[in-house]
């Protein structure tokens, strides 16, 4: 076999769901070279992932894949039996995904849930497993491997299980690693840290990787080369480096642009209430937490402690801080969904809208939309006539910019955007004085997330609305937001107009979230990764 | 461990106190509703003076509580007042007949056990395709076939074209134990077929939920076959969920199936519980209600610590996760 600098060379790949009307992937071709990071940049929809699982043929029981040649280490894999290709799975082929917190069997141990990597493939002593097993814990950064080993995945965060994750994809070295946005669900802090684990893992094995994302800056400082596929074609292909600096085509500049959210080229514009307005929203020395029970005794334990602090009418106000600083917890307690421990909550209007992250999970699948926006009015006790009900619900839309027959539809029947926006929607039916939003963009990918962005902003200006958005993204607060609130470990430790505090840091959280955000998003200079 | 042993002498302690809630309620309820014991035991002919001697003699013109308090007393020593109808004690009536129903409901359960989990794994390999439709459809049918029909179908299949099966006979477990296997295997499936046919619902359709988990993808990712991942993450997952299932199956097997042992002419608690019905036997009555009682919160028990056992994730105050 001669030597060949690729390991994996894609040609001419096509892919349909049965038939010519479902095709996903057009004639995809491209070439991974050992030991390089290659970047597969797109929307959600686009078959990025498609293309992904066909090479490790994991593909959904309809997908048939109609053309095309996959060549593997020298190997034609279309011509492999799903026998063979398990082979390769895990062992010379490995997948990291994008949700760590459910991508562990929860009732097996770590220990036990990597161990299969190592059964499956290779014949070897308990204690040989046990110690290979600790060994590559303990390169992926957990100090305290050996208790690590006897955990279960629910007693680990997710940056922590993904780096278990990837400890099993790397146990027996294998050439290719697939990693399908294995940041998108984890805080910037933490996304950082595991792209720079990934990096120095396939400069150490020697190993090549195919790196999913719909975030286009973040790949920019992290991969070799990108490809940019856009409904099933590659449209633009290129090393980092020029895709980022010069992006000649438009649809990269887009994505680019939409990715950076930079608040002049997309024409985003949020109120600036002056100092005499009302407030839409005051909190005072608010404690809050949860119960847990043990044996008869109960205890509670707080998680949120004296936080203060005020929104004014027409406000835009963000909320900042890494996973499990709190966020959460407040946002329960000003929506009134737990009972803080201390402290007081008043909103003057009594009128609050809510979207939350995951908006698959927020909408019932039994429902049609319009029973969805229904819903708010008659949670509040809204009475209002046909015609009444017809031109709020008509406005609603409007102002989201959906169209009227969504109405008849079912949640499942919409993409990510069309339910995000469907949950602010809900929310413009009471014609709140103040929307929450917690986390509203994290779940969709850039393109759609800067248009939900764009949303809101129209609504801030237009409709006077308050907002608090919550988010863990120090881009999204810099372009939305014009007063932000620092929160660590339950307290606020920062506060101050969004410009001030973003550009002159003053508590370590804001300085180490600034500097996650920096290095995640920094502009390739030419190959070379910074590692610390 | 020491959470476990704590979480466990907890739920016992909580065990206790249910049970002593349900005798109470048993016992409220089987003195408020009307009927005169001593009445129905001397029958209608007997006078005001001899019904009051017999009151007075059986402590029940005592005050409620402390009829309450001195029947509790008897039931931890393991002595719930005598039978009226049948002149014996009430606890050894009802241990009398538990070869039978623990027979029975052992048999069933290992029959549910047997022909519910295989047939839900090949069910849900390829859901909508040929074998899941069999199944389902046999789910089905053997769901809605009403226990007496289904028993006198089988006894008349099995006994007068094959003549396999003792039908009608019942051998005790201590002179034969063979034959007393032997009879009650009939009368076990006709008992077993519909609960097979919920835990086979149900199970299925845990299957199916956990097949759809990203743990799955991540086990196929690594190299595992489909068999594998079915047997090491599929099913101990789905397993979680199906316990409540089978826990209730249990407890009502164990009080007792009226229409099979009729069926059957088994001495089961079924018969005996239609029995103190029929003669307004009120002690043998709430005696065997409070078995009843004390089974399903037992069983019920079990399978909650079963459950704690089998997901880490129901164990609490382990961690410090959030």
């Amino acid at each position: 076999m001669s030597y060949s600098k690729y390991i994996l060379q894609v040609k001419d790949l096509s892919l349909d769901f049965g038939s010519e009307s479902t095709k996903t992937l057009h004639d995809i071709s491209f070439d991974l070279r050992k030991g390089e990071i290659l970047g597969l940049i797109g929307n959600s929809g686009c078959g990025k992932t498609m293309t992904a699982l066909s090479v490790s043929r994991l593909l959904p029981k309809d997908a048939r894949l109609t053309s095309g040649s996959i060549v593997f280490d020298g190997k034609e894999l279309m011509d492999h039996t799903e026998k063979d290709m398990r082979e390769l799975r895990g062992k010379d082929i490995a997948m990291i995904f994008q949700e760590p917190y459910t991508a562990l069997d929860p009732l097996k141990t770590v220990f036990k849930n990597l161990e299969e990597v190592l059964t499956e493939h290779e014949v070897l002593t308990k204690d040989e497993r046990r110690s290979r097993i600790l060994n590559m814990l303990k390169r992926v950064g957990f100090d305290e491997a050996e208790d690590i080993l006897g955990r279960y995945p629910h007693e680990l965060s997710g940056g922590q299980r993904q780096r278990v994750l990837i400890a099993g994809a790397c146990l027996l070295k294998p050439k290719l690693m697939i990693a399908d946005e294995p940041t998108s669900s984890l805080d910037t802090i933490t996304s950082m840290s595991i792209l720079e684990l990934i990096k120095s893992l396939c400069a150490e094995f020697m190993m090549s990787v195919l790196f999913i994302s719909h975030d286009l800056s973040i790949v920019g400082g992290f991969c070799d080369r990108v490809l940019v596929i856009e409904k099933g074609r590659i449209v633009d292909s290129g090393n980092a480096f020029d895709l980022l600096y010069n992006p000649k085509n438009p649809y990269t500049a887009g994505l680019l642009s939409d990715s950076r959210l930079d608040p002049k080229s997309l024409d985003l514009k949020f109120n600036k209430p002056s100092f005499s307005s009302e407030c839409s929203l005051r909190v005072k020395g608010l404690s809050a937490g949860y119960e847990s029970t043990h044996g008869f005794r109960k205890k509670k334990k707080d998680i949120i402690h004296d936080i203060s602090f005020k929104i004014l009418n027409g406000e835009s106000v963000g909320l900042i801080g890494s996973s499990g600083c709190g966020k959460t917890t407040l946002t329960r307690a000003i929506c009134g969904l737990l009972k803080p421990t201390s402290g007081t909550i008043t909103d003057t209007k009594g009128k609050l809208g809510v979207v939350f992250q995951d908006p698959v999970m927020c909408l019932n699948p039994a429902h049609t939309i319009r029973w969805h926006l229904n819903e708010p009015l008659k949670a509040n006790k809204i009475k209002l006539t046909k015609e009444e009900l017809n031109k709020t619900i008509r406005e609603s839309l409007e102002a989201v910019g959906l169209e009227k027959d969504i109405l008849g539809r079912y949640p499942s029947q919409l993409s990510g955007g069309q339910r995000q926006r469907i949950a602010i929607a809900m929310c413009l039916m009471i014609n709140p004085n103040l929307i929450i939003a917690d986390e509203p963009l994290s779940a969709l990918d850039t393109t759609s997330g800067a248009r939900i962005l764009k949303l809101l902003a129209k609504i801030n200006t237009e409709r006077n609305t308050s907002i608090l958005l919550i988010s863990h993204n120090l881009r999204v607060i810099r372009a939305a937001t014009s007063y932000v609130i620092v929160m660590d470990q339950g307290r606020i430790v920062e506060d101050g107009p969004t410009l001030n505090v973003l550009s002159n840091p003053q508590s370590e959280i804001t300085k180490k979230l600034l500097l996650a955000e920096t290095t995640l998003h920094r502009n390739p200079d030419k190959g070379q990764f910074m590692t610390e | 461990m020491k959470e476990r042993v704590t979480y466990i002498l907890s739920r016992v302690l909580e065990l206790m106190i249910t049970l002593l809630l349900v005798s109470l309620l048993t016992f409220a309820a089987f003195s408020i509703i009307p009927g005169d014991t001593a009445r129905t035991i001397l029958g209608p002919s007997a006078s005001p003076e001899q019904v009051e001697a017999l009151r007075e003699k059986m402590g029940l013109n005592d005050p409620l509580l402390f009829r309450y308090l001195s029947w509790l007393k008897g039931a931890f020593t393991g002595d719930l007042g005598n039978s009226t109808s049948f002149n014996q004690p009430v606890s050894s009536l009802i241990i009398s007949r538990l070869p039978v129903t623990f027979g029975l409901s052992f048999l069933s359960l290992c029959l549910v056990l047997v022909i519910s989990y295989p047939s839900a794994v090949i069910s849900s390999r390829r859901p909508g395709k040929f074998w899941d439709q069999v199944f389902s459809v046999f789910g089905h049918v053997s769901f809605a076939i009403p226990p007496f029909v289904l028993s006198l179908v089988s006894v008349l299949i099995a006994s007068k074209l094959f003549g396999y099966f003792a039908v009608g006979k019942y051998a005790s477990p201590s002179k034969d134990f063979g034959q007393y296997i032997y009879c009650l295997l009939l009368p076990a499936f006709c008992v077993a077929v519909p609960k097979i046919a919920m835990t086979f619902k149900f199970l299925r359709a845990s299957i199916l939920t956990e097949k759809s988990n990203d743990y799955v993808r991540t086990s196929k990712s690594r190299g595992l076959s489909d068999i594998k991942i079915m047997f090491r993450h599929i099913l101990p997952n789905s397993n979680v969920s199906v316990i409540t299932a089978l826990s209730i199956v249990l407890s009502d097997l164990l009080g007792g199936s009226l229409i099979v042992e009729q069926v059957f002419n088994l001495p089961g608690l079924g018969r005996l519980l239609i029995q103190a019905i029929g003669r307004r036997d009120f002690p043998l009555l709430s005696g065997i209600v409070f078995y009843l009682a004390a089974m399903m919160v037992i069983v019920y028990f079990a399978a909650d610590v079963l459950m704690n056992m089998c997901d880490p994730r129901l164990r609490k105050n382990r961690g410090d996760s959030l």
